[in-house]
């Protein structure tokens, strides 16, 4: 008979890591507290029969995050064998505080003390014998990053699952506030497990309205609560928080013996410099422009030279043509494969050694824990203009894939701070945007180091100034919640971690590359290859007499204040839309990509002579900010759950776009070449404006509407 | 008609191959949607860039 066991235990105390090491999985470890917002199932690897949910990580089993309410629905209602609570041994005191919960609902539990390898470099002891006594139950040592002692502790879980033994100790309270609870417990009827009574009645002794939803029949207990909290003096939920510390203090008196407590960890003191006031800022914007700089203008640029020079231009397309001529196929096959297929496809593909390098530094940053310190540094900027440091979470995520970027924002409970997040997170450039920031920096700019960094820059700007914006208007004003993050240690990544996070990345990206950009790559070449000449239809000399030319000059004039004018250069970015690699895509289709190559000419020449530097910045802005992929907006409209905040965030941010992109061309045109004109007019106009928008008199807003039912409803739906 | 064929069978059979791939990519897109995953994987868990396991996917419509 089967047996399940539930992780559960604080954000960060490594439950994923236990998870992968046990089921083989390959769930993503990440170094910030909320890697894991979902439950997620696995089985043992030591025996099928034994099923794993790895819970989201919690600090209690109150109803106030996604987290929380997940796990507690999940441990109410579907009731596992047994409850493997990871405790970070790091945090004793503060993981117990989960641990006297676990207790009281009548599950058995095994706790395993994970990173004892750092308790024990620490110089800390923890003695498990006389803690396992002090709480009623078995406490096992393990290190889950090491895989140590994880083996034992899935055995010990089994065994006391299948003794079927729920006699869990439970420690108690003050005498008087174990005589409220138990006349609470007294008013509950038998729907309620004998061994469930217990959390029942303390939750509802803490007025939590959520646990109404878990039970037939809701005892009127007000009453008692009140002369509680009258002869406590302290409100009810607070008597029972300190009746636990109590407890925890109680018990840890000579179980845990600090080493070295005044001094300073390793990480407090990389902390004191890389969180410092005035030093975090500089610290981070190096780090990002090294990630870049390395991922795009050297090592990224070596292999994607070759994967583009070598591997699609001298080895792959001559040796398919090669077959193709030799067995005549037709020509219109042939072109479809390879001035389409292999120029669209192949131009993609060649950037995925770029993106690899970055989703290795990025994985790299994430890993050790800097990327949880750059949310509480951004926390001290965006709470300047109005938004929290949890909003920088969606942004972090967003620098992958701007779908589970946008759907992050889920866990920031105040409404309009979400909807801003919502809105903004896309301008962080993500993967797919990666090869047009490769291709602008390397064809148009000859690789100049400045470019890709200025990308991700241009993306946090925008941010900030929408930040600004958007906080001055009626939709978004109010101050910001509350954002209160643990810190976790930093710690060097495994190797494996590191590598499995780009691989899965990147391969997300080339099987995109094998299906999404293929299918475009093939309508882009039909389009462009066949339209209307002299009144026949049929395959065209000419790209410019193609339907697609014929599409993209009835856009293009749209784009000629920006510098980019050309209908294939209006056609690139509005494929952007299906995909953002489609704009690399595209160009490799209608700039011929493969044939300069068989030339032996540079591979992006004939793109790089119909752009100017300036022009070719303000696409790079433009495709950068404007509005996202289709899967983007989809998300947007899903998380929004309106139609018209979706077409106000999407015209929001192809506005931004067109107007910083028109100020860069505009504005770069006058300063290199001295050319004065309407545009610069316009373009100083906008500047003006957007100054207006930014330094404008704040007006504040009493309303504040906080959508935590709504989304919590929604995610315990799902 | 069979002149035709023996003239273009490369063709035939290369563009069937090509039409082969093409089906693949709409089967695995739409297995992929169906399954509520994005063009990014964005189910996370097969994205990964996240950094969120397999949580944060949409609600499933019934």
């Amino acid at each position: 008979m089967g047996v399940k066991i539930a992780l559960a235990g604080n954000p960060n105390s490594g439950k994923t890591t236990l998870f992968n090491a046990l089921t083989g999985s390959n769930q993503f470890v990440g170094n910030w507290p909320g890697v894991t917002v979902e439950k997620k199932e696995g089985k043992w690897k030591g025996n099928k029969d034994v099923i794993i949910m790895d819970l989201p990580g919690i600090y209690s089993l109150s109803p106030y995050t996604l987290e929380e309410v997940v796990s507690r629905t999940y441990l109410i209602t579907e009731r596992p064998d047994v409850i493997l609570n990871i405790v970070d041994g790091t945090n004793l005191e503060r993981n117990l505080y989960l641990s006297t919960q676990l207790m009281e609902l009548g599950i058995p539990v095994i706790m395993a003390i994970n990173m004892m390898d750092i308790v024990e470099k620490n110089g800390d002891r923890i003695d498990t014998v006389a803690l396992g006594k002090k709480l009623g139950c078995e406490v096992i040592e393990i290190s889950a990053l090491k895989g140590n002692g994880i083996q034992e502790a899935v055995e010990r879980a089994v065994a006391v699952a299948q003794n079927k033994d729920v006699s869990v100790s439970v420690h108690k309270f003050r005498v008087e506030v174990e005589a409220y609870l138990e006349s609470i417990e007294a008013m509950l009827d038998t729907t309620i497990p004998e061994v469930q009574k217990r959390f029942y009645a303390i939750k509802l002794f803490e007025r939590d309205d959520k646990i109404a939803e878990q039970m037939s029949r809701l005892p009127n207990v007000e009453s008692i609560v009140a002369e509680a909290e009258e002869a406590l003096d302290d409100d009810a939920e607070s008597v029972i928080t300190n009746e636990r510390y109590h407890y925890i203090s109680s018990i840890i008196t000579g179980v845990y013996t600090k080493a070295n407590k005044e001094q300073l960890t390793t990480s407090d003191k990389i902390d004191r410099i890389v969180t410092n006031r005035w030093l975090a800022l500089p610290i981070f914007a190096a780090v990002m422009w090294l990630v870049y700089y390395v991922s795009v203008s050297t090592v990224g640029t070596f292999v994607t030279d070759w994967t583009n020079d070598v591997l699609f231009g001298e080895i792959i397309p001559p040796a398919i043509e090669s077959v193709l001529v030799s067995i005549h196929c037709a020509d219109w096959l042939q072109g479809l494969i390879l001035d389409g297929i292999m120029a669209g496809v192949g131009a993609v593909l060649g950037f995925v050694p770029q993106m690899l390098v970055l989703f290795i530094f990025l994985a790299f940053l994430e890993s050790c824990g800097y990327m949880a310190r750059v949310a509480f540094i951004m926390d001290r900027i965006f709470r300047k203009f109005g938004l929290s440091g949890k909003s920088f979470i969606p942004m972090l995520i967003g620098s992958g894939c701007g779908v589970p970027g946008i759907m992050a924002s889920r866990t920031i409970e105040n409404d309009r701070d979400r909807k801003m997040t919502i809105m903004t997170t896309t301008f962080i450039p993500c993967g797919a945007k990666m090869p047009i920031i490769g291709l602008i920096a390397g064809a148009l700019f000859g690789g100049a180091s400045w470019v890709a960094p200025s990308a991700y820059f241009v993306g946090i700007a925008a941010i900030i100034c929408s930040g600004v914006i958007l906080k001055k208007t009626k939709l978004f004003a109010g101050d910001p919640a509350p954002f209160v993050m643990e810190l976790p240690t930093y710690h060097w990544p495994t190797v494996g971690n590191v590598l499995r996070s780009m691989w899965e990345r990147g391969w997300s990206f080339i099987k995109k590359a094998g299906t999404i950009i293929l299918l475009s790559t093939i309508l882009v070449w039909f389009t462009s290859n066949f339209g209307v000449v002299n009144g026949s239809f049929g395959m065209v000399e000419d790209l410019s007499d193609g339907f697609l030319a014929t599409i993209g000059n009835a856009f293009a004039w749209i784009f000629t204040p920006l510098g980019w004018g050309d209908w294939r250069a209006a056609v690139a970015a509005i494929t952007g839309l299906v995909a953002k690699e489609n704009v690399v895509g595209t160009f490799g289709i209608l700039y011929g990509y493969v044939e300069v190559a068989e030339e032996g000419e540079e591979i992006w020449g004939t793109l790089a002579g119909s752009f100017t530097a300036v022009a070719a910045y303000s696409f790079l802005v433009f495709n950068l900010l404007c509005a996202p992929c289709f899967a983007a907006i989809g998300a947007i409209k899903r998380e929004m759950n309106s139609a018209k905040w979706t077409w106000f965030a999407i015209g929001y941010q192809t506005f931004l776009a067109y107007a910083v992109s028109l100020c860069i061309y505009q504005f770069g045109t006058w300063f290199t070449t001295g050319q004065f004109g309407l545009g610069v007019i316009v373009a100083m106009l906008i500047v003006a404006g957007f100054l207006y928008l930014l330094f404008r008199p704040y007006k504040e807003s009493n309303s504040l509407r906080i959508n935590v039912s709504s989304i919590t409803a929604q995610k315990v739906k799902a | 008609m069979l002149g035709f064929i023996r003239e273009n069978l490369s063709t035939i059979i290369v563009g069937m191959i090509v039409l082969a791939i093409v089906i693949l990519a709409i089967r695995s897109i739409y297995k992929d949607k169906k399954s509520g995953k994005s063009s990014c994987g964005g189910n996370c868990a097969s994205c990964g860039a996240c950094g969120c396991g397999s949580g944060l996917h949409p609600p499933k419509q019934n």
